[in-house]
């Protein structure tokens, strides 16, 4: 028969590794990243979206109703804000082709048109994010006046997690060194932009630039 | 304070231990509360962060399908998880150190979870340091060690796993772990020095607490002892005030048992106080306590005051003690003799400041002397009047032997004289000497109350009336004699004579005191006396009486002349003018007839004496005494005469004989006796009553014994209680008194003979 004291170690044994593995589950999921389409690296000129020509060009694919793209949509801002209008933005938001009333407009919606100079693309059943390779919520491209893939990758650290991290770094530097002999790429955290195995059904344009 | 508390536990040790018991009770306090804090605190935060998980991710998509967001899942199971345990620690373990390190660990982990749920926002990551402030409140610098340990090692497996989710980089150093530890350490650092200082602040607040309460046990010790001390007074005191009442009470009842009364005067406030028997003494009410001493002198009878006065004053002058004898007026006018003593009581200069003295009542012991005066003087006028009486029966022994022979040899004279003898004269002048000789002897026998009595039944309207004439002419024509009688005036029993000599007696006396005439009132009245009266310390007992007063408008009586008027040879007449037995007699009379003799007098306003007599309550009718006569019956009976005195025997025998009676003589009673032996039956023995040997009523026992038909006549002077109880003759006796006339002798002798029972027929 155990002692109480016995009972009480043992107690608190089992219950710090539960929370030890509880917490290292979860930190796993935060960096659990998600997958990642072939992204072209010249423009594939998508329908509605036309490449700046004189600047960079950011295009950030959003799941509405992804509650970790809200760190993404923070760290766009953010972004945004630091490279002082050096680059033309859109966020695409997926919208499924039999939209059920709730898909456009939500608080995603509201805080990527909040941001200055985002431009909000609506993208029906994820085909300008298949042009791109984007598969998950928050995946950012950035190509350059000439059509050329720059960067491709989240911004953030992990799922839902604001802050620091390497690919708004990357596009940050890029920006402002215009060194664009290297692609900048960086793990993408977020929900899945695309329903599971479903069909490309676009065709990708090449870049006349 | 210090002082006090150092006398009460003697050293620093007790304060010390008390205030590490203090400062470790206040701390556990303090830890239990702050676990029952957390245990609440855990269990919001951990309902808000499931609230804020389905508010902020509910599901996680793919497309156009979503699942529950793990976030959900952490939040709930995670979340209770971590809360769970320390929650559980303080409900069922509070104030344990485990049970605060286990809360410690938890909310860091809570704070990580957290962060993780609101996706790394820096705004979340100030739950940590708020989490820190509150565990602070344990005032136990190791559950902070603890907290922070668990975010340091958070920090540091995430800088080297998972670099970029705590620092937003691929790859990071190991010392950046230190930066982010730093801030935590940075606020531990304050929270540690707020908690030394919280604790040595709790520290002192143990330590002012433990020397208030050694204070206040000390105080309380006091109190305690104070209030036993007091109780023991109060009891001590009470139980004084019940000796002293009862000491007073007793001071009282002795004061009123003694009629001893106690008093102050305070001299320079003029105040005088009293006890209650002083109060009771001098008739004071309660509200005169205090009053002046001259208001006192007003109860003092106002020919005593100055006296009383002089006799305070002087004792004052010369600081001596003093006594006083006063008499008080009370408020209904009863007088009060009181013997007062009193004290000076002075100051150091000499001045009296206060008196203090006692007042006891004498007022019973001054009667009880007056009565005892009185009595003395009774017993001293008794003794004289025993004396008296003594002298007058053996003067009137002799005497009337004398007066006998003297009266009976002189009407034998008077008989055999011619009414025209020249010697008739001389012989009538002896005769009227010798009646008034027996008459002076008969007022001598009267005041010693030794005189024979044979009262009959009077009634005194009857025997005023007779005697009106005679006073009238006695009296004189300046005075007027007034009779005011009662009509149905009840009967007395008196002799006859002796009533006619009182009222004699007294008018004479009232003629005599109104010189140049006025009036003279003789009243008889039924009078009824309902309470027993004393005059003269002679008592009437309650009841009828018949009183005959006598007053005259004269010159009236002193006190002093009243104090001596009923004694024997006291007169105010002068020489030659009075015998000083007249009232004598009068009193001897009625006092010897069972009643009593009172004089009201005032100089110049006459005088009353009223005679009371017991009232006879049935009226009764007696024959007339029959007046006197010189018949002298006779008869043939043989009589016995026995007489010490020869020549009364002589002289009696020849009266009888002359009578034709058979005479036998005996000079003695051992004589009588013996002839009565030898001879045959007499009819009659005449015996006088004084003899020597034996006495006439022993003769007349003896002879009862010989013959108890025998009729036994008593002759004497007087009988010296002999034959008569109070001067009254016993019943079933013959009396005839000395002198007597021989007429007197052979109508008394026939009188027996002829009551003698008839004899039985042979």
């Amino acid at each position: 028969m155990p002692t109480w004291r016995a009972r009480f170690f043992l107690f608190s044994l089992v219950w710090l590794l539960t929370i030890a593995g509880g917490l290292i589950g979860l930190a796993r999921y935060e960096q659990d990243a998600g997958s990642i389409g072939k992204t072209p690296a010249q423009w594939p000129a998508p329908p509605g979206i036309a490449l700046d020509p004189s600047r960079p060009t950011l295009l950030m694919f959003a799941h509405p109703k992804c509650p970790c793209t809200r760190a993404s949509m923070e760290e766009l801002n953010r972004l945004l804000a630091r490279s002082l209008g050096m680059v033309t933005p859109h966020v695409v938001f997926f919208k499924p082709e039999k939209d059920v009333g709730d898909w456009a407009g939500g608080a995603l919606w509201e805080s990527a048109k909040a941001i200055p100079s985002v431009i909000v693309d609506t993208d029906t059943d994820g085909a300008k994010a298949r042009l791109f390779g984007a598969e998950t919520s928050g995946y950012v491209v950035v190509y350059d006046p000439h059509c050329k893939l720059l960067f491709h990758g989240g911004i953030t650290a992990g799922r839902g997690h604001a802050g620091d991290n390497a690919g708004e770094s990357a596009i940050l530097s890029l920006l402002t060194t215009h060194d664009t002999t290297a692609v900048g790429e960086s793990r993408v955290f977020g929900c899945a932009l695309l329903n599971p195995h479903q069909p490309s059904p676009v065709q990708v344009t090449a870049c006349t630039k | 304070m210090h002082q006090v508390i150092a006398t009460v536990r003697g050293t620093e040790n007790y304060i010390t231990t008390r205030r590490d018991e203090l400062f470790q009770e206040q701390q556990q306090n303090i830890i239990e509360h702050t676990d029952w804090l957390f245990a609440r605190l855990m269990t919001l935060q951990w309902l808000a962060g499931v609230i804020a998980t389905f508010l902020l991710s509910p599901r996680s998509w793919s497309g156009t399908e979503s699942t529950v967001h793990p976030h959900v899942w952490a939040a709930l199971l995670l979340g209770s998880a971590i809360t769970g345990g320390p929650v559980l620690l303080a409900v069922t373990q509070p104030g344990k150190i485990l049970t605060r390190h286990a809360i410690a660990v938890g909310q860091m982990c809570m704070s990580a979870l957290l962060i993780h749920l609101t996706g790394g926002r820096i705004e979340t990551h100030f739950h940590i340091f708020g989490s820190l402030a509150i565990l602070a409140f344990y005032r136990d610098w190791k559950v902070l060690i603890s907290a922070t340990g668990v975010v340091y090692l958070d920090h540091l497996l995430r800088g080297m796993f998972w670099p970029q989710s705590v620092y937003g980089v691929l790859t990071a150093p190991m010392w950046r772990s230190l930066e982010h530890g730093g801030w935590v350490v940075f606020e531990v650092a304050f929270l540690l020095i707020s908690i030394r200082k919280s604790l040595s602040e709790m520290s002192n607040v143990a330590e002012r607490q433990a020397k208030l309460e050694a204070l206040n046990e000390n105080i309380e010790r006091a109190v305690a002892e104070r209030t036993t001390e007091l109780t023991r007074e109060n009891t001590e005191r009470r139980q004084a005030e019940a000796r002293l009442q009862h000491s007073q009470a007793q001071l009282a009842q002795a004061q009123q048992i003694a009629h001893v009364g106690s008093w102050e005067w305070d001299i320079a406030a003029d105040l005088v106080t009293w006890s209650d028997e002083t109060a009771r003494l001098y008739g004071q009410s309660a509200a005169d306590v205090g009053s002046p001493m001259e208001k006192c002198f007003r109860r003092l009878h106002p020919d005593d005051v100055a006296r009383s006065r002089s006799v305070m004053e002087q004792a004052m002058r010369e600081l001596k003690p003093f006594e006083c004898e006063h008499r008080v007026l009370l408020p209904d006018g009863t007088e009060r003799i009181l013997h007062g003593r009193g004290e000076i009581i002075a100051d150091e200069n000499g001045k009296p400041v206060r008196m203090i003295g006692t007042a006891q009542d004498i007022t019973a012991a001054r009667k009880t002397a007056e009565a005892l005066r009185r009595s003395d003087e009774q017993l001293r006028q008794a003794q004289k009047m025993e004396a008296v009486g003594r002298l007058a029966g053996g003067v009137a022994h002799d005497f009337n032997n004398l007066l006998t022979v003297v009266t009976g040899y002189s009407e034998f004279l008077l008989l055999r004289l011619e009414e025209k003898s020249p010697l008739r004269r001389e012989a009538e002048e002896i005769q009227r000497a010798a009646e008034r000789a027996a008459a002076l002897t008969r007022q001598l026998l009267a005041f010693s109350r030794k005189q024979v009595l044979q009262p009959r039944v009077l009634d005194l309207n009857e025997v005023v009336s007779g005697m009106e004439k005679m006073l009238v002419r006695l009296i004189g024509e300046d005075i007027e004699l007034r009779s005011v009688f009662e009509g149905d005036l009840g009967q007395v029993r008196a002799d006859h004579g002796q009533i006619e000599q009182v009222i004699l007696n007294l008018v004479v006396n009232a003629r005599d005191a109104m010189p140049r005439g006025g009036k003279l009132t003789i009243q008889t009245a039924n009078v009824f006396l309902d309470q027993k009266t004393v005059f003269r310390n002679r008592g009437l007992e309650i009841g009828d009486y018949v009183m005959l007063a006598i007053s005259d408008t004269g010159v009236g009586m002193t006190d002093e002349v009243k104090a001596h008027l009923f004694e024997p040879f006291f007169s105010t007449k002068g020489v030659g003018k009075g015998t000083g037995l007249g009232l004598a007699t009068c009193y001897g009379i009625v006092c010897q007839s069972e009643g009593d003799i009172r004089v009201y007098s005032e100089p110049g306003s006459g005088t009353t004496f009223k005679i009371y007599l017991p009232r006879l309550m049935e009226r009764t009718i007696e024959t007339a005494a029959p007046k006197p006569s010189n018949e002298m019956p006779r008869g043939t009976e043989s009589i016995l005469m026995v007489e010490d005195d020869a020549a009364v025997r002589k002289l009696a025998s020849a009266v009888l004989s002359r009578c034709g009676y058979r005479i036998h003589e005996a000079g003695n009673a051992v004589e009588a006796l013996a002839l009565i032996e030898r001879h045959p039956p007499f009819d009659l023995v005449i015996t006088d009553v004084v003899m020597p040997q034996m006495s006439g009523k022993e003769l007349h026992t003896e002879i009862m014994k010989r013959m108890p038909t025998v009729q036994v006549l008593f002759i004497s002077g007087y009988t010296d209680d002999a034959l008569a109880h109070h001067g009254v003759l016993d019943e079933g006796l013959s009396f005839l008194e000395k002198p007597f006339s021989p007429a007197r002798l052979a109508q008394k002798v026939r009188t027996v003979l002829d009551t003698r029972p008839a004899a039985p027929a042979l």
